[in-house]
């Protein structure tokens, strides 16, 4: 039995208890009070305002004044006190009894001393030679995204990411490092603690266990070598910390909503839209009269005696326009009655580190609850992780660390796709019910489709589960006798598992039959199954099993002013994976959705499997002298089963110089405002693999083919062999420049580079005629280049208790196809060679014609692409000049739906226990079309379309006449529907209260923060049906996210 | 001690890794796929590969758009398929318009490819004959290269004649086209072969055989001696052709017509004596009950029809294919379909009356009841107002219990008693799915199953699509008569086709007969890819294809003292008035051009090879 006294619960209590310790804690007082003061200094002896004092161990503290000193009570004249202020070494002064205390603070030349992961190993920020961006695992928790790739906009410069769709579960995000390098894929490689192209990938990754990511850009990739040309995401995880165990538990509850929702017209406006389009049927010279026919009495007599009825008659509008009649003149907002207000999003994540010097753990066990925008959404996405990283030094030689990461996604949708549903969304006619009065759900928009219906359960399910077991274990061993040199061995084991369950059932919308129900004014309605003739199931199961084995020795030793840093290794890495599926259709029932219940006649089973292994060496020497001069030798020989024995290995060097220049004498004495100044530049050559396997096997496919009544196997020619395949070349260079000014309050790093991409692997399908036949394997061919330049830029500073930063990145990309063999033959205007890559050929858009007289005047030939021009069709510009509108008049655009430049503004500020994030993100030079693909008689038009369109009444010279369907000449293909996608956006914005630890402390809380946060949380751009970020055209596709969040973490 | 254990186990660690540098585990094979060695060693798995290249077929002409609506058959209901591209003869090399899978230029070479492929293996097999299975395979590579390439030869003209597998890597992949000739020889020299090839074979339906390579060679010889392939002919005829620069490309520049025409009537005279035909049997015409279950059995391929069908494509419910969907893609919006292919008016005036005189609009007996006493095959291929078809769903069943197809409006009396206006159910003015409602008032009927338990909308068909089929043969023996003065001879044959579908016997001769030889092709075989071709070669593509498409508008007024609150079908309740109408030409605005009698190379092929020619009245 259920107890539903409140009190009752176990958390209640808990609750209960934890308030009562914050009331005693915040009533109690304090025993034994002392003052010190003193002035804090810089070396030259200037107070230095608003520096940090705080007793260690406890709260208490306060800051300096305008002229360095403070005041600050006491409770033990034996306390010590912890001085810090950014940009100078902090310092730890026992007071020992003194009650005046002045100290001298030395200017923190390395305040940006951070450790960088890089590839097999970590490096000290200032001494990095390769363009390396990366963030922290306490930043990205800020955003309450729930795939982490959309956590990352804004925060990298020169990492670009698109986030193209918001549904749970599938709401990944396009991640282009520098943009597009080549005409074939250009994803980065991951890397999860040290093993790349972990199952799962980086999606999914729980935020709170993130220490931090870093990006390789350039040369400094090349360790990863055949894989690295699109550049390489490195993820840490965090670790266990030595001390007494602390537990932490963080709960977030957001709130999430689509960014942008299309307005769509309203029945009145609809149906008159659908006359107009009738009278479009007509010729020309009876637009007018018909027009007004429609208007006035609803029908028209045709010239030759045809009476034409106007599919809406004028009272129809009007009731459409009234409301009146909500039986027969409905007017529906499909958005509305479909997409519910505020789905709910949870996150609960529980951490426990600590340890001893001989062993530390972390254990992070997540869980997070994500539901669809739908009313009753049979969309949502859930998800359990846990995540153990154990690290133990098991004596003076041998260390040995341990992760295990568990984890399951759970993903639920309706068995139709959200393409579907935001399909029939964009078509539903206004004048037609969502639901009947009565709460019964009105007909189909076609296919039994009634997007109220179909985005619940009541159609079947389509579910997904994917379970994860990675594990990684290494041991480390120095090697005795050698100071410097250690051996790493290291094994990675990843499973993956996927079990999908598609449910498919018949299901029940309502029609308005004829007649009345009993009580005379309730119209009938009919009861309509729709859907598949009978329940029908279909199960797959999928298996994968990476495995990594791998070896590494370092030697990192420093003799006098020479630091060298050695280090070889090797990978061997295997991947199989198996998977079946089954489908029984012609279930006599719903009730049961097992597979033994189906019907025997048309079952279905099918399966597969794969494999694939890789073998790799690499290797790296470092050199710095006084870390003023840098060098770094970088390389990978890496061997991949994608191509044939005889290509298969290739040697990947990366080298890498840098400048301090800050550290020379010259420039400490004349410069001293610019604190550090580094000088970087770096080239190498890396490799991509990723294309289709087997392009250099002659083998054959399977298909079927219905011979003798029964489907029967068959077989095809899969490709034609190229025994000469390799990877692609990049040949990437880079230069930077970052420092420091003013004891580090000014920061900056600029980066520019130009990326060459040879042997790029694609089809000779522009030269070899298909006369031939030959269905071309990829050959590498190809050549692309790609120059572009990045930066960040901040400024951070302290006034008192109010800290406060900002900075500014940006990164540019721009491509340009060298070669890929194109025919020649097509108009200069249209070549893509010398164009950037996936670029659009278009009609240039001139105007409308407005009415007869301006088609009389016209001089161009349209009779290419129209029979007859007319009022309110689109001009097109004659770009070759000959007279004619012909497909040669398309011009190919610089444009692609990538952006060229994505940025952010990061704004950060704490006062007190106030703490507030604010991260605006932006992207330029991307182009999307839009499309009225299905307006007209199938379906609804866009509210811009319908505001602004030539009408009879109201001629425009700017928009065309609406379309069927897009059934006239300018209904695509031209840069009118070609709009840009610039936009500004809040991306991120995090408020925070720490509650102070004098009252938390009393419960045993050693930290307690509440905090809002937000995504997406304003957008500024001028596309303003969809989301600046969507790639889909007719909107048929599940919105971007805009989520409010609330959130606490307790740290006990 | 200690450091040489941790020596040692270093040594362990370190060699656990290294040694993977044998690296053979790299050599990984994939598992879904078989290697070519394996696939010529084994005769299961040639055999196998053979069959693939039926696939070229696709789904026959059950694709969503239809061939016949290029054609004065039917008209494509949906925009943006690039079919008025072709029917309003906007076609250039660079916007084709809709170019069915089943004949693109890349995927005829890419299976004329495999036939090369197969042909070159299976010269030296590498496994045992048994059963002559070697003869088998190639006899159907053979019939296989002869249809692709003559479907390349039917809408291009002379093409390429590829007969080896090339290679990657090879010098020089241009080759110019070969003339008509040379590839009217290529297909038939290839078809011969077959024939020999497959002589005594029982082959399983679905593959080649003997009768089919037969009847191929029929067809491509009739083709060959048509007007349009017949330069001096089609010169007279066309100043587009006339100007062709390499007018052997596309015919025969000399040689003898009647030469041809005695060529392709020894070719059809082979298949018709293969005496498959259907009922071609009867000395008298069928009842018109008999005429019209025959016609339909016919088409259906059941109860007998399925003797005439020499290659067909097959379908079956085990692999759900498109080519069982043409009821969705066809039928009534007001049965949810998709009514994508619609009969034009002109078609449906082109049936005879029942007695073999001639529908006319003027004839006010006609124009006032034009759907009775029709040929039988009208009602059997064509649905319209008033026709009985399988009953509407639950949800549209109130709307319409007789469950007849509704395609005009009508006088109702709604609950107030007031008339008012009722929208056919399909009609582009239905309450269910107007935006998929016919243009022209009519519905394909043949071919769809009329299986009232196949749910159109999402129930698959089994019905064959007929590749070659007895019937055909027929026509061409008749055609390759009448060009040879052989009235009688063509006439008896006509005779047997219209006995079997209940119509009197033809009586002309001369040119009246060959009018009436060509509309009863075209009432024969509607929605056959006949009309396509056979307006061209016969070059009456001008006056035919060229015409506007066009529609019936009917309009139901009650009688007097009549009522009715539910609309059906009833001459006693109802006044009909039947008007045709001009499609609107915003919709589709037809015109010919004499280009369109060839498909253009596109500038694409053109591009990667120079050395082929244009056809006559494109641009490059």
């Amino acid at each position: 039995m259920e107890n539903t006294n409140p009190l009752a619960s176990p958390f209640a209590r808990k609750c209960l208890l934890f308030l009562a310790f914050f009331m005693i804690g915040a009533l109690g007082a304090f025993a034994q009070v002392s003052t010190v003061k003193g002035k804090i200094a810089d070396e030259q002896g200037q107070g230095i305002p608003g520096v940090n004092i705080l007793v260690k161990a406890t709260t208490t503290g306060t800051t300096t004044d305008a002229d360095g000193n403070f005041s600050l009570n006491v409770a033990n004249g034996n306390a010590t006190l912890i001085i810090s202020s950014i940009g100078y070494v902090s310092q730890e002064i026992a007071l020992n009894g003194r009650s005046n205390l002045d100290v001298k603070l030395a200017t923190d030349t390395k305040s940006l001393s951070e450790v960088v992961v890089v590839g097999y190993g970590t490096q000290k920020k200032e001494t990095i030679t390769g363009s390396v961006v990366s963030v922290k695992g306490d930043e990205l928790v800020k955003s309450p995204a729930v795939n982490l790739a959309n956590s990352l906009a804004g925060r990298l410069p020169g990492v670009s990411v698109v986030n193209r769709s918001g549904e749970p579960g599938a709401d990944g995000a396009t991640i282009r490092i520098r943009g597009a390098n080549t005409l074939g894929n250009n994803s980065a490689l991951i890397v999860i603690d040290g093993i790349p192209n972990r199952t799962g990938g980086l999606d999914r990754i729980n935020p709170a266990d993130i220490e931090s990511i870093s990006v390789l850009k350039d040369a400094a990739a090349a360790i990863y070598g055949s894989r690295a040309a699109n550049g390489v995401i490195l993820i840490t995880t965090k670790r266990g910390k030595t001390g007494k165990p602390s537990l932490s538990y963080s709960f977030n509850q957001g709130f999430a909503n689509p960014t942008v929702l299309p307005n769509t017209a309203d029945a009145a406006q609809y149906t008159s839209m659908l006359n107009d389009l009738d009278i479009y049927g007509l010729p020309v010279a009876e637009w007018a009269a018909a027009n007004q026919a429609y208007k006035t009495t609803g029908s028209y007599t045709r010239p030759n005696g045809i009476t034409r009825k106007a599919p809406y008659s004028p009272q129809d509008i009007s009731l459409y326009r009234d409301g009146s009649d909500p039986w027969g003149h409905p007017n529906t907002d499909w958005y509305d009655a479909t997409l519910k207000k505020d789905s709910p999003q949870s996150r609960h994540n529980v951490q426990l580190t600590g340890g001893t010097e001989a062993v530390r753990y972390l254990a992070s066990l997540g869980y997070q609850n994500q539901d669809g925008y739908y009313v009753n959404s049979a969309t949502g996405y859930k998800q359990y992780d846990l995540r153990i990283n154990l690290d133990a030094t098991i004596n003076k030689y041998v260390k040995v660390n341990l992760g295990m990461l568990g984890r399951q996604e759970n993903r639920a949708y309706p068995t139709k796709s959200a393409n579907t549903i935001f399909r029939m969304l964009q078509r539903g006619k206004p004048q037609e019910p969502a639901y009947w009065p009565d709460g019964r759900p009105g007909p189909d928009i076609e296919n039994g489709e009634n997007p109220v219906v179909i985005t619940t359960d009541l159609s079947g399910y389509d579910k997904n589960v994917r379970n994860y077991v990675q594990t990684n274990g290494s041991i480390e061993i120095k090697i005795p006798g050698v100071d410097g040199l250690k051996f790493t061995g290291t094994g990675a084991i990843d499973n993956e598992s996927i079990n999908s369950k598609f449910w498919n059932i018949p299901w029940t919308l309502y029609q308005r039959g004829s007649g009345f129900e009993a009580d005379g004014t309730t119209p009938k309605l009919v009861a309509s199954v729709r859907g598949p003739a009978e329940p029908q199931l279909r199960l797959s199961n999928s298996n994968r099993l990476n495995v990594l084995l791998g070896g590494v020795f370092a030697y990192d030793k420093t003799f006098g002013s020479h630091t060298i840093n050695l280090l070889a290794g090797t990978n061997r890495e295997t991947i199989s994976g198996e998977n079946f599926n089954a489908f029984r259709r012609f279930f006599i029932s719903p009730a049961l959705d097992q597979l033994f219940a189906g019907g025997d006649l048309q079952k279905d089973n099918g399966g597969g499997a794969f494999n694939s292994a890789r073998i790799n060496y690499f290797g790296r020497v470092g050199y710095n002298y006084k870390e003023k001069y840098l060098a770094e030798f970088l390389w990978r020989y890496d061997g991949s089963d994608i191509f044939p024995k005889a290509t298969r290995y290739g040697f990947f060097p990366g080298i890498m110089m840098g400048w301090v220049v800050s550290e020379e004498g010259f420039w400490k004495n004349n410069v001293p405002a610019v604190n550090f100044l580094k000088v970087r530049g770096s080239i190498g050559q890396l490799g991509n693999d990723q294309i289709d396997t087997y392009q250099y096997l002659s083998t054959y496919g399977f298909r079927s083919y219905i011979i003798g009544g029964n489907e029967t196997k068959t077989l095809f020619e899969a490709r034609i062999p190229n025994p000469n395949i390799t990877w692609e070349v990049a040949t990437n260079s880079n230069l930077g420049l970052e420092g420091q000014l003013f004891n580090g309050k000014v920061f900056f790093e600029l980066d520019v580079f130009a990326n060459r991409r040879t042997n790029i692997l694609w089809f000779k399908n522009a030269s070899v005629p298909e006369s031939t036949g030959l269905s071309l394997p990829r050959q590498n061919i190809g050549e692309v280049k790609n120059k572009g330049w990045e930066f960040n830029i901040g400024y951070r500073n302290q006034i008192k208790d109010f800290k406060y930063n900002f900075s500014v990145n940006g990164g540019y990309a721009q491509n340009k196809i060298v070669f890929w063999d194109e025919a020649p033959g097509a108009p200069e205007w249209q070549r893509s060679t010398g164009k950037p890559i996936n670029t659009y050929v278009t009609y240039k858009y001139d105007g409308v014609f407005k009415d007869q007289s301006e088609i009389d005047a016209n001089k161009l030939d349209y009779s290419a692409i129209v029979k007859a021009l007319r009022p309110g069709d689109m001009k097109y510009q004659d770009f070759n000049g000959d007279g004619k509108i012909t497909p040669d008049d398309r011009v190919r655009l610089d444009n692609t739906n990538l952006p060229l430049f994505q940025g952010g503004v990061n704004l950060g500020a704490s006062y007190k226990n106030f703490d507030l994030t604010v991260l605006f993100q932006g992207a330029a030079g991307a182009k999307q079309y839009i499309s009225a693909g299905e307006s007209g008689n199938i379906g609804n038009y866009l509210q811009e379309i319908a505001d602004n369109r030539w009408t009879i009444d109201n001629p425009s010279s700017v928009h065309p006449r609406i379309a069927n369907r897009s059934d006239q000449y300018f209904s695509g293909g031209n840069d009118y529907w070609l709009r840009s996608t610039d936009y500004i956006r809040l991306k991120n914005l995090e408020l925070g209260y720490s509650v102070p630890s004098t009252i938390i402390s009393k419960v045993g809380l050693s930290a307690f923060r509440l905090y809002f946060n937000g995504l997406n949380l304003a957008t500024f751009t001028k596309m303003t049906s969809f989301d600046p970020e969507a790639d889909n055209s007719l909107g048929r596709y599940y919105p971007q996210t805009k989520i409010i969040n609330f959130g606490l973490t307790a740290t006990f | 001690m200690k450091k040489l254990k941790l020596l040692a186990l270093t040594f362990i660690a370190a060699s656990v890794t290294f040694t993977s540098c044998n690296d053979d585990f790299v050599n990984t094979e994939p598992l879904s796929e078989i290697s070519q060695s394996s696939v010529w060693s084994d005769a299961a798995l040639a055999d196998a590969f053979v069959t693939e290249i039926y696939a070229g077929f696709n789904v026959g002409g059950f694709e969503e758009q239809s061939l016949s609506s290029l054609t004065d058959e039917t008209m494509f209901t949906h925009p943006g398929r690039g079919i008025t591209t072709i029917t309003e003869g906007r076609s250039n090399p660079e916007d084709i318009g809709w170019v069915s899978i089943n004949l693109r230029w890349d995927r005829m070479y890419s299976r004329i490819r495999a036939t090369n492929l197969a042909l070159q293996n299976l010269a030296n097999p590498q496994f045992p004959n048994t059963n002559n299975i070697v003869e088998r395979l190639q006899g159907e590579a053979k019939f296989l290269r002869a249809y692709y390439y003559h479907q390349l030869a039917r809408y291009y003209g002379g093409v390429p004649l590829i007969d080896r597998a090339y290679e990657l890597g090879e010098a020089d992949y241009l080759a110019p086209r070969n003339t008509w000739a040379e590839t009217v020889n290529f297909i038939v020299k290839d078809l011969d072969e077959a024939a020999t090839l497959l002589d005594g074979k029982n082959m399983a339906s679905g593959r080649a055989s003997k009768a089919a390579a037969l009847a191929l060679k029929s067809r491509i010889l009739t083709y060959a001696a048509s007007d349009l392939h017949d330069i001096p002919t089609a010169k007279g005829k066309s100043a587009t052709i006339s100007s062709a620069t390499n007018p052997e490309l596309i015919g025969y520049v000399s040689g003898s017509r009647t030469d041809r025409w005695e060529k392709a009537k020894a070719a059809s005279k082979v298949v018709v004596d293969l005496n498959s035909g259907f009922l071609l049997n009867l000395s008298e015409p069928a009842t018109y009950e008999q005429g019209t279950t025959n016609y339909m059995n016919l088409s259906l391929a059941r109860n007998g029809g399925r003797t005439e069908l020499l290659m067909a494509r097959y379908f079956t419910n085990a692999k759900l294919e498109n080519g069982g969907r043409i009821g969705l893609y066809n039928g009534p919006n007001g049965y949810n379909n998709w009514a994508g292919n619609t009969p034009i008016q002109l078609l449906v005036d082109d049936y005879e009356m029942m007695d073999g005189t001639k529908f006319d609009w003027n004839n006010p007996v006609h124009a006032a009841d034009p759907y009775a006493n029709r040929d039988p095959r009208f009602d059997a291929s064509i649905m319209h107002e008033g026709t009985p078809w399988k009953v509407r769903s639950n949800a549209n069943l109130p709307k319409d219990p007789a469950s007849q197809i509704q395609t005009g409006r009508y006088e109702v009396v709604n609950a107030s008693g007031q008339k008012v206006t009722h929208f056919g159910l399909d009609t582009r003015n239905s309450s269910i799915e107007d935006w998929n409602g016919s243009y022209t008032g009519y519905y394909i009927r043949k071919f769809t199953d009329p299986n009232p338990a196949i749910v159109d909308q999402n129930t698959w068909q089994e019905i064959p699509w007929p590749i070659l089929r007895y019937t055909e043969a027929v026509f061409n023996y008749a055609e390759a008569c009448i060009a040879l003065g052989q009235d009688a001879e063509a006439r008896t044959w006509l005779n047997k086709i219209r006995f079997r579908s209940g119509m009197p016997a033809i009586t002309e001769s001369g040119s009246a007969l060959v009018n009436r030889f060509r509309n009863e092709k075209r009432v024969e075989m509607f929605y056959e890819e006949q009309r396509y071709h056979d307006a061209r070669r016969w070059m009456i593509a001008p006056t035919t294809l060229g015409r506007k498409a066009n529609g019936i508008q009917i309009v139901g007024t009650l009688k007097p003292s009549k009522s009715v609150s539910v609309y059906k079908y009833s001459k006693e309740n109802y006044s009909y008035t039947y008007t045709p109408f001009e499609i609107d030409p915003g919709k589709e605005n037809r015109s010919w051009d004499d280009k369109l009698y060839f498909l253009p190379i596109s500038r694409a092929e053109q591009n990667r090879n120079d050395k082929l020619v244009q056809n006559p009245g494109y641009t490059k």
